[in-house]
């Protein structure tokens, strides 16, 4: 504790410091609002190559000469909603053992030593609706990179031992996945929306990994890892033409071959209430999700929702930002985004972690935040600040060369057009206030929200049951069978 | 996030800043010289001004050399609250009656100071009285939020373009960046100067309420707790042993008139060091460097702190019981980021903890399979801090198992050369790893402000180079056995009590 002394004089500084300031502030400070901004330079967007090989395999390249490294980053069209129900789990292990099982000519620990050595780095791994590949090297050691890349792809062995090995460390993040309160917040909420056994939500359980054999992995690598289901986004200090040519050369033995890749699975929601709390006794605040499903980036109001979302809960100076956490103080995390997917809806949530005694007030504050947004159009000045942002930041869309070549493809997987960046842009300049009022009345349900809460009802203000009948959910992890 | 705090511990990419091969030197030190600029105003204040045309934006680095190092028991805390006062604006930017608002403040504070007063009576406070205070603070702060004009600081950028604009407290240092297009290089260099020359802390209790609330993130996590708990014992005097984030106890208690005085101390123009990355010219910013900022006010360089941690008298320890799973922290007392010896550390970091042909790796998760990680990490601190090691049990293995196992390794290293293959691995990672960094603006204004600020001299972040490859393998062996000795430990595990706590209904 200061002594009393120390703070008298503190004080008196400060009164001093308020003096002095009250006459000079004005002559001494230019006014921003008077800076004339010069125009800004042009963009050049670098152009990207556009090849497909005879086998199928669509690469997209980008020179960059800055520095001596070379990159590529790849997209598989596969994913863990592929993956049976009963071995939720193959998919990631599969990503992971492709590259750590090694290949048919060498283990994946000397693929470990082959890497490090020369500093670089080749990875993959499984999501939920496709396979990546990523390799980075010094320019000079492309000839050692680049095939390692190949022969992972191509002719993965699937070692027993790094599955086994995978499985530890499976298991173990089993074990281990409810001492994050915000961890448990993201998995229990994606079960409200999407349901618990769909694939946008389920996860593995000793069970399903249990059920996973060898086999298995090799016949998910088999289905899905063929050219013709690949595409290589290649960026770096090298010549084009010469990079094909290294490329054919490295995957000239992989054939293309008839891919069965099902459609998308799709979601299929009804709007309701409810009220879902997680018992966590050693919490002194809450994690607090709530909200209802999202869209797609596809809808034609996705660029009204991405003005609202910044307006309401996706920036510093958004509502949720400004009244729950600057003049509320509530929480030091608040935000809130209707979440539009690629390729099917996402979840719309606003979230918080706020101490136990302000939970249920801070839902309240958020849910009625989410209500007026719905109800009276946004000011002026939010629609500028909003969209002024986003303009005059979309310049940062070209800020180096792997962002625009890996966005490039990105889009081609999904079946986005390639210049969607610029449609975006060109669909947000057009966004009124009336636009964010169409959306959000379209889009937002306050009235119909799943509310989750993790946390310690005991220190809560006042009962979660203020919304609702209140369902717990027991997050206990179900134990493995015995002799596991 | 803003203000999430960065402590300069472990991660590979973070440590491997400091490396550099002497391949690399030759071409790009001269690259870089051509490139950057440097000069100091007669207040102090330095900059660094890197340019990197390609693309029409730039990053600015602001670096104070204050942090909760700085932050004595009674203030802890300070240095991050104050960073969040900091986007509250100036006497011109957010509020409409600068005077108005400002009695209201001074009149909060001295309520402020009568609550205390009040609540540590001896016998207790008088309610009624308590209750008038409480009263009247509402009421002033009431008249204060009349004359605010909300979140303009933050706006105005935000609405000119704003990618990445934040803060960071660390233990030494507060960071405050941003990147904009670079025909906004005038906006930021007036509202920076006036940030700094003119802050109100604004909203001051209610910004305190906010920092708790980060505090109480921490508390609920479990590695938050076991950190706090570990740094307490690590440090006998030093105050590295303070978390960076404070006592709740201090920040319920800090005060307005500390806040100020603790900016005149700390934030004078000698104490601040700004880099700016990218497509500008350094004459322009020479120019608007003399318009905006040679105005601030110079003051005495802070002095360091003076404390010295004592040499350990044997292994310390704590068990954090907890419903979470296990994870065990180990830490030597090592010297500061400029003692040569530092190197020779960053460089056992990489045989030994970092990435998959790692020795830990090797042991620990891929043959004997008792952990899931394990990894090691130097603290490239100001003062002397702690050499890292951190691992994850497998399910069903314990931290007791994982610690026996990273002593074997480090036994080793003190009876085994290293084999000059791991030596070479080791040097031809750390240099690639630094080349992949200098590709981002914002990242190079980083290492510019701490390699000028912690080493003294931004060519160090080059010439740490020469030091690296000149580290041999019985450098390796005799810093080994220097530091990684039993007396010269602290340990702290997660140990948990209860496996999981039942999920019941109770309460609702």
């Amino acid at each position: 504790m200061r002594t009393v002394l120390t703070m008298r004089m503190t004080s008196v500084l400060m009164c001093v410091a308020f003096l002095v300031g009250s006459g000079m502030a004005m002559e001494r400070v230019p006014d921003y609002r008077e800076l004339k901004y010069p125009r800004l330079r042009d963009i050049q967007v670098p152009e990207v190559e556009r090849v497909t090989l005879a086998n199928g395999m669509q690469l997209f390249l980008l020179e960059d000469h800055e520095l001596p490294l070379i990159y590529v980053s790849a997209m598989i069209r596969t994913g863990s909603i592929y993956e049976p129900a009963d071995k939720v789990g193959l998919a990631s292990l599969t990503g992971t053992v492709l590259r750590t099982g090694g290949t048919t000519s060498r283990t994946g620990d000397e693929i470990d030593e082959q890497l490090e050595q020369i500093a670089a780095s080749v990875e993959t791994g499984i999501g939920r609706s496709s396979g990546s590949a990523y390799m980075s090297v010094l320019k000079e050691d492309i000839d050692t990179g680049l095939p390692i890349l190949a022969d992972v792809l191509m002719n993965p062995a699937f070692r027993q031992d790094k599955i086994d090995l995978a499985k530890v460390a499976a298991r173990t993040s089993i074990a281990r996945r409810n001492d994050n309160p915000n961890a448990i917040a993201s998995r229990e909420y994606a079960k409200l929306i999407y349901g618990t056994g769909s694939v946008y939500a389920r996860h593995t359980e000793y069970a399903t990994l249990d059920s996973i054999a060898r086999d298995d992995l090799v016949a998910f690598h088999r289905r899905f890892y063929h050219p013709n289901n690949v595409m290589l986004a290649v960026w770096g200090d090298f010549e084009t033409k010469k990079m094909v040519a290294r490329i054919e050369d490295a995957f000239r033995n992989w054939r293309k071959a008839q891919v069965d890749v099902p459609p998308v699975p799709e979601v299929k929601y009804e709007f309701r209430s409810t009220v879902n709390v997680v018992v966590k006794e050693d919490m002194s605040q809450s994690c607090i999700r709530l909200g209802h499903l999202g869209g797609m980036m596809n809808d034609p109001d996705y660029f009204g929702l991405m003005v609202m979302n910044e307006i309401l809960g996706g920036s510093f100076t958004s509502r949720l930002f400004k009244n729950v956490r600057s003049r509320q103080g509530l929480a030091y995390s608040v935000s809130g985004v209707y979440g539009a997917d690629f390729d099917h809806p996402g979840v719309f949530y606003a979230s918080c972690q706020t101490k136990s005694q302000s939970t249920v007030h801070a839902t309240e504050a958020i849910i009625e935040e989410i209500r007026r947004m719905t109800q009276e159009p946004v000011t002026d000045e939010e629609l500028a600040l909003a969209k002024d942002g986003f303009l005059n930041s979309f310049v940062f869309n070209f800020e180096s060369r792997g962002e625009v070549v890996t966005r490039l493809m990105t889009y081609a997987y999904y079946g986005y057009p390639a210049d969607f960046l610029q449609k975006t842009k060109e669909n947000v300049e057009k966004v009124t206030k009336a636009d964010v009022l169409r959306v959000a009345k379209a889009h937002l349900r306050p009235d119909t929200v799943q509310i989750l809460v993790v946390g310690n009802p005991e220190g809560f203000d006042r009962p979660l049951s203020t919304f609702g009948d209140v369902k717990t959910i027991d997050v206990a992890i179900p134990q493995p069978a015995q002799g596991q | 996030m803003r203000c999430s705090i960065v402590r300069r511990v472990g991660p590979a990419a973070l440590l491997a800043m400091l490396f550099i091969a002497a391949t690399m030197r030759g071409q790009d030190l001269a690259g870089f010289e051509k490139r950057l600029t440097e000069f100091t105003l007669d207040n102090g204040l330095k900059f660094l001004i890197l340019e990197r045309h390609e693309v029409p934006i730039v990053s600015f680095h602001t670096y104070a050399d204050v942090g909760g190092v700085d932050t004595v028991t009674g203030i802890t805390g300070m240095a991050h609250l104050f960073e969040h006062m900091a986007f509250k604006g100036t006497r011109t930017i957010g509020t409409k009656d600068y005077t108005a608002e400002a009695a209201a403040m001074a009149k909060m504070d001295e309520l402020f100071d009568a609550i205390k007063k009040e609540k540590r009576k001896i016998g207790g406070p008088d309610p009624q009285k308590l209750k008038e205070l409480q009263d009247q603070f509402d009421q002033e702060g009431q008249k204060a939020q009349e004359c605010i004009v909300h979140d303009e600081y933050e706006e105005i950028l935000t609405q000119q373009g704003a990618e990445g604009f934040n803060a960071y407290t660390s233990e030494d240092a507060t960071q405050y960046i941003v990147s904009l297009p670079s025909n906004k290089l005038e906006l930021w260099m007036m509202l920076e100067a006036d940030r700094f020359a003119y802050p109100v802390l604004r909203e001051f209790y209610k910004e305190r309420d906010v920092v708790m609330e980060e505090r109480r993130m921490m508390e609920n996590s479990p590695m938050g707790r076991l950190y706090e708990e570990f740094q307490a014992i690590a440090f006998l005097a030093h105050p590295y042993g303070e978390g960076v984030i404070g006592h709740m106890s201090d920040l319920q208690t800090l005060t307005r008139g500390e806040a100020v005085a603790f900016f005149r101390k700390y934030y004078c123009p000698s104490n601040l060091t700004i880099a700016i990355v990218g497509d500008v010219d350094p004459a322009q910013v020479r120019r608007l460097a003399d318009k905006y900022f040679a105005g601030l006010p110079s003051g005495p360089k802070p002095e360091p702190v003076e404390t010295e941690e004592p040499p350990q008298r044997g292994e310390r320890r704590v068990t954090v019981e907890d419903v979470a799973q296990p994870v065990v922290l180990i830490g030597y007392h090592q010297p500061n980021v400029n003692h040569p010896d530092s190197t020779v550390l960053q460089v056992i970091s990489e045989i030994i903890g970092v990435g998959r042909t790692a020795r830990l790796y090797k042991s620990l998760v891929k043959d004997k399979r008792i952990a899931v990680s394990a990894n090691s990490g130097p603290m490239l601190n100001k003062y002397p801090a702690l050499f890292m090691f951190m691992a994850v049990p497998a399910t069903g293995h314990t931290t007791r198992e994982c610690e026996d196992a990273i002593y074997a390794e480090i036994e080793k290293l003190k009876t085994e050369p290293v084999l000059p293959a791991e030596l070479a691995k080791a040097k031809t990672r750390s240099r690639a790893d630094v080349i992949r960094q200098l590709d981002s603006n914002s990242g190079l204004a980083a290492q510019l402000t701490f390699y000028e600020v912690v080493t003294g001299d931004w060519h160090n972040l080059f010439k740490q180079l020469d030091q690296i490859e000149q580290v041999t393998a019985a450098d390796v062996q005799r810093v080994a056995a220097m530091y990684f000795t039993t007396k010269n430990r602290t340990v702290g595990a997660i140990e948990t009590t209860s496996g999981e706590k039942p999920t019941t209904g109770a309460g609702i």
